[in-house]
């Protein structure tokens, strides 16, 4: 029993469950009606997104790489479904552009991270803006409007399994399929041993550049996917779309556990960091303060995620070289 | 980093301004007159004076994103502080100490917090934009003193160049001098190739990195009051992306993503060839969008094109000296 | 181990030079199943590159290396552990974010279908450290292992290979007494498993009381291969050194003057303890210890580079407040630092600004500083130290270690200092310029300088110190004065062995 005790307290996603439990109590307390199912079904579905996004963006942190091009990603995918289907193809064909997109990007991405070993900070704030300037120009002025939103896609935005929101269980088991893959399978243990400790990575004999170039790969392809998901939220999409993402989803990451220094988190711990976020959003909504105070708050909770993680990390007695880093 | 090829990297960074200016002369008839060119160097004051701090900062192995937050943050202090009665002259001092604030807080956390400056000024730009909405609401602040409007849009009388370059060339000379020419200079670069012997030839590290986010912070400020002064408005939207064009010059112009490599006259010369290109897509009527691609394109190209070097390089000695 | 087994491993006649230097040449090295065997040698004899040509770092250029009675295939560390040999380096990299288990099993997770086995993979690591008579938990994350546990967890690996050659490189560097006598079991239990144990270490005590065969090498050549019971520490010393130890140090007679250094109960946590003693001007002090008992932490601590937590520095005098590195050289104090790569110099930097960067303030006129101011202060030490170099703007990278280290003394000694540490001055250095060094330092001990020296080289110790202090694992064991010691002695000290 006391091992078992023991384990349960060593994992590292239990603070920020904690934490997430404790808002939803204060958010409730204050507000009962957050307590309704209409409460759990707004949250669930602000949250479909930034959960998806983040689920993508950890096996890229876990590696100790970022990719700040999601947003733009995401936001163009979402267009390119909307316009696609306007003009008639079918869903799977919309989806495929979609794909198409997202694979290019993350395969550019990739590429010039994996191989030309550039700093992913770089690679993905050019690549942020690049995507962007060609999405605004494709879009320029239109938006896509609910009628021209793909069926299925409208359908999983709109209805509920069980009082559950669609977009919440795509997003849920999007989760559980990464996270099962992230624990179980051989090549995927090398990106955390990559963002454990690069050099030992490489001489281990791990493929390090091509587990890179692959994680970029789909986290790239997931974000253009995610276009649908976007699109089945907010049932329009617009040059602006998905503008500003990739702060939340960063944030999301590391508030759950993913560490920008590399080597651990899970998708679960990212998942439950952008319900967080979203529960604090909802929190200060209840409580009456403005709006544009979030961009602030999330800011803040973002140096104090990265505050903790190092505080807890630098805790560890340096009696060896590698506790004191 | 070979000495070799960033000497050549600057010139090539010359030779590409100028081959800007002579495509632009022949794309725009628009394009090389007197009118043009005080378009120009009021259209990147901003980013340059800002990069002449960032380059420092890159220098010396950090980084800081949250440039245009304090940009803006600077701008709505102004905004704010006028529009609650302060004299202009307060308010624009208001909007310099803000921003010298900002740049203390990115220090502390890097080097005190010992947070890394990626991911501290991520959160730091959304904290410093947040700010901005805090501060001034949706409502931007428009009316601002005539007197110093003027100064936004004018040229000096008898010049065709505006106002803003005096503050521009003053601050990059001594940016210039001291980055090439002075112990500070000297202790930055060394910083940025190897902070551990740093450390250990008596370079105060933590106290240096401390002192370049904040003149860093204090340039954005600087850069806030031009861009109210130029837009004749404080808002909380203002120069969104900003950060984006300041790093893509500092990286053209030569100063290496690692740190410890570059030289100020690269970065002038890749910030007014920005600017020269931003002109020349206006005049050919290429939407605003041309220009965030074009901008990402030079940011990947800085970091490309010297790697791609260093790998064919590397190739052709194939004799590689391999350290003991 | 019988004397007419085939050997596992057989390397003869391995040369290998790097740009100018020629690391190895002629080594060899004859490995049999079920024995450990010392590897000794100076630091440069080569051992550590021979240690790499094994670990398939390097190619060698020429010779041969016979694994198993096959050809060894060099050049890729994969090959190397897939033919059977691990390295345990003196500071083992592992993945400190990942369970032990996962460690033991990186790249290699072991799968029950397709999915990653994680019970299994525990279940076995487990059972290896049993195998290694360790209690390690398996489950525990790496992060915070004391360099003795990450060791054993390398060694673990290395069983689940199925390496049949395991090096450890100078494993013993930084273990406690307690720990070093696990790691021999564990070599001793390695060894009745039928691999071949090779030991670097530079502890003579350890190697007589662990291996049953010796070779030594010397400038980059196998010199001698013995059995221990035929060998005895001072015909090994000869083989290591070859040369009269006296020809190398010459030190010159210097005048004693006022203590220029006084350290009281100096103290850091975890590093080391109750350390007091001083200085004066002329006087050299050694600080003689093995490798890991803080020689080189107390003098960071004292120079600022890192805050001791006790006790005080003063200088002439005058207290010197702790963790403030750029104080300390305005008053007056010196580090050549221990590694002079990481920590000595700016290696991608011109010779001028490395040799400059010290004196910037008195370089400066009204702030400015200029490139010619650089040069010359550049190159008068380069004339007074003989660097070998083409022109003042090449980047350090490009000289000898020998010239390199030139030039981080001359960055130090063209500042004046009243007080000189110098941390191991001459390792890796060819011998001329070591000689070069050491006139060098008695030098400006002559001129008044208080100097104090440490040094894993025993005869440099002896040669150039009036007075030697000896460390064991982080306090101050003993004293000599330079007519009273011995090697023996020192390192009778030094280990802690008793003394009869």
């Amino acid at each position: 029993m006391k091992t078992a005790m023991t384990k349960l307290f060593r994992i590292r996603e239990l603070p920020v469950f904690l934490a997430l439990v404790i808002v939803v109590l204060i958010t409730g307390t204050a507000n009962p009606e957050f307590f309704t199912l209409s409460g759990f079904q707004d949250i669930t579905l602000g949250v479909a997104v930034v959960a998806t996004l983040a689920v993508a963006q950890t096996l890229v942190i876990v590696m100790k790489h970022i990719d700040l091009s999601v947003g733009s990603t995401i936001g163009f995918s979402a267009y390119l479904i909307g316009d696609a289907s306007s003009q008639g193809h079918g869903f799977w064909y919309c989806m495929g552009l979609a794909l198409a997109l997202g694979l290019a990007v993350g395969a550019a991405n990739g590429f010039m991270v994996a191989y030309l070993q550039l700093p992913s900070l770089v690679v993905t704030l050019g690549t942020l803006y690049i995507v962007r300037g060609i999405f605004n120009e494709v879009a320029g002025g239109n938006t896509i409007t609910e009628d021209m939103v793909p069926g299925p896609i409208n359908f999983i935005g709109l209805n509920t399994f069980f009082g559950i929101p669609y977009l919440f269980i795509v997003a849920v088991v999007l989760m559980l399929i990464v996270g099962f893959i992230m624990k179980r399978i051989r090549s995927a243990r090398d990106l955390y041993a990559i963002g454990s400790n690069l050099l030992a990575a490489e001489l281990g004999g791990i493929p390090v550049a091509r587990r890179v170039f692959l994680a970029f790969l789909a986290t790239g392809a997931v974000s253009g996917l995610a276009g649908a998901v976007l699109l089945a939220r907010f049932n329009t999409a617009a040059a602006n779309s998905g503008n500003g993402l990739e702060l939340s989803v960063v944030a999301a990451c590391v508030v759950g556990g993913v560490a920008i220094a590399g080597g651990v988190g899970t998708v679960y711990g990212a998942v439950i960091g952008a319900i967080l976020l979203q529960a604090i959003t909802m929190a200060l909504g209840a409580l009456g303060i403005p709006q544009f105070w979030q961009l602030a708050v999330n800011g803040t909770l973002l140096i104090a995620a990265i505050s903790l993680d190092r505080y807890l990390s630098t805790r560890v007695k340096p009696t060896s070289i590698m506790g004191a880093k | 980093m070979k000495k070799k090829y960033t000497f050549g990297w600057d010139q090539g960074v010359a030779i590409f301004l100028l081959m800007t200016v002579v495509i632009g002369s022949f794309v725009s008839e628009y394009f090389a007159n007197f009118d043009n060119i005080s378009f120009v160097i009021q259209d990147i004051a901003e980013i340059a004076i800002i990069a002449l701090a960032m380059t420092y900062l890159i220098i010396a192995g950090e980084i800081d994103l949250s440039v245009a937050s304090i940009l803006c943050l600077s701008s709505a202090t102004l905004g704010f502080l006028f529009r609650n009665g302060a004299p202009f002259e307060m308010a624009i001092l208001g909007g310099l100490l803000v921003g010298l604030l900002c740049g203390l807080i990115n220090g502390f956390l890097v080097t005190v917090v010992g947070l890394p400056s990626l991911a501290v000024t991520i959160g730091t730009l959304a904290l410093f934009r947040g700010l901005c909405y805090a501060l001034l609401g949706n409502e931007p602040v428009n009316e601002l003193p005539e007197e110093w409007i003027v100064l936004g849009y004018e040229n000096i009388p008898g010049t065709f160049l505006p106002w803003s370059t005096i503050p521009l060339a003053i601050l990059a000379a001594i940016a210039w001098i001291v980055l090439h020419y002075t112990r500070i200079g000297r202790w930055t670069f060394a910083i940025g190739i190897n902070p551990e012997a740093a450390k250990f030839s008596g370079i105060p590290v933590a106290r240096m990195k401390l002192g370049l986010f904040a003149v860093t912070g204090l340039m954005s400020g600087v850069a806030g009051v031009v861009y109210t002064l130029r837009f004749a408005s404080a808002s909380p939207d203002g120069a969104v992306g900003y950060e984006l064009s300041v790093i893509a010059a500092v990286l053209f112009g030569g100063v290496a993503i690692a740190g410890g490599v570059g030289t100020l006259w690269g970065v002038l010369a890749a910030v007014l060839s920005l600017g020269a290109i931003r002109s020349v897509l206006q005049l050919i009527d290429f939407s605003a969008n041309a220009l965030l691609v074009v901008s990402g394109a030079l940011l990947l190209i800085s970091v490309v094109v010297p790697k791609a070097i260093e790998i064919y390089q590397s190739r052709r000695n194939s004799a590689f000296v391999t350290k003991i | 181990m019988v004397a007419n087994q085939s050997p596992i491993l057989e390397m003869r006649n391995a040369r290998k030079a790097f740009g100018g230097v020629q690391a190895l040449n002629g080594a060899d090295l004859t490995l049999y199943a079920g024995e450990i065997h010392a590897l000794l040698g100076e630091n440069g004899a080569g051992k550590s590159t021979l240690l790499k040509a094994l670990a398939g770092v390097h190619k060698i250029d020429s010779g041969t290396i016979t694994l198993n009675g096959k050809p060894f295939e060099q050049g890729s560390t994969r090959l190397a552990r897939e033919q059977g040999i691990a390295v345990i380096y003196q500071e083992p990299s592992l993945f400190p974010d990942l369970t032990l288990a996962e460690n033991v099993f990186v790249g290699r997770q072991l799968q029950s279908g397709f999915t990653v086995n994680w019970k299994a993979m525990e279940d076995e690591a487990n059972k290896l450290f049993a195998q290694l008579g360790v209690k390690l938990d398996a489950t525990s994350s790496a992060r915070g292992l004391s360099i003795a546990d990450q060791q054993i967890v390398e060694i673990a690996k290395a069983l689940s290979t199925k390496a049949t050659v395991i090096v450890m490189d100078e494993p013993t560097a930084a273990l406690s007494s307690k720990e070093v006598d696990r790691l021999f079991q564990v070599a001793r239990n390695l060894a009745s498993q039928n691999c071949a144990v090779v030991f670097v270490s530079h502890r003579l005590d350890e190697v007589f009381a662990l291996c049953s065969r010796i070779t030594v090498m010397r400038d980059g050549a196998t010199v001698g291969t013995e059995l221990t019971k035929d060998m005895n520490e001072s015909k090994v010393i000869q083989l290591m050194v070859g040369r009269e130890v006296s020809e190398l140090y010459p030190k010159l007679e210097a005048k004693i003057g006022d203590v220029v250094l006084k350290v009281e109960s100096l103290g850091l946590a975890g590093q080391f303890t109750d350390i007091s003693f001083e200085v004066r001007a002329g006087e050299i002090v050694g600080l003689a210890g093995l490798v890991g008992s803080g020689r080189s932490e107390i003098v960071r601590a004292i120079f600022g580079v890192d805050k001791y937590d006790k006790g005080s520095v003063t200088l002439n005098g005058k207290k010197l407040k702790p963790g403030n590195p750029s104080a300390q050289m305005v008053s007056g104090v010196a580090l050549v630092p221990e590694d002079r790569r990481q920590q000595g110099l700016f290696m991608s930097s011109s010779i001028n600004r490395n040799s400059a960067v010290t004196m910037l303030k008195r370089l400066s006129k009204l702030f400015i500083i200029r490139e010619k101011s650089e040069a010359k202060l550049a190159k008068s030490w380069g004339e007074t130290l003989s660097l070998k170099y083409a022109t003042g703007f090449d980047p350090v990278e490009r000289l000898s270690g020998g010239n390199q280290q030139k030039v981080v003394l001359a960055k130090w000694l063209a500042t004046e200092p009243k007080l000189l540490i110098v941390d191991e001055p001459t390792r890796g250095i060819d011998v001329g310029t070591k000689a070069e060094v050491h006139r060098l330092l008695s030098k400006k001990a002559q001129d008044g300088v208080a100097i104090v020296i440490v040094s894993s080289e025993l005869p440099e110790v002896m040669g150039m110190a009036d007075r030697i202090l000896v460390m064991r694992e982080g306090r101050m064991v003993g004293q000599f004065d330079r007519s009273a010691a011995t090697p023996e002695k020192i390192i009778a000290v030094a280990t802690g062995a008793s003394t009869s």
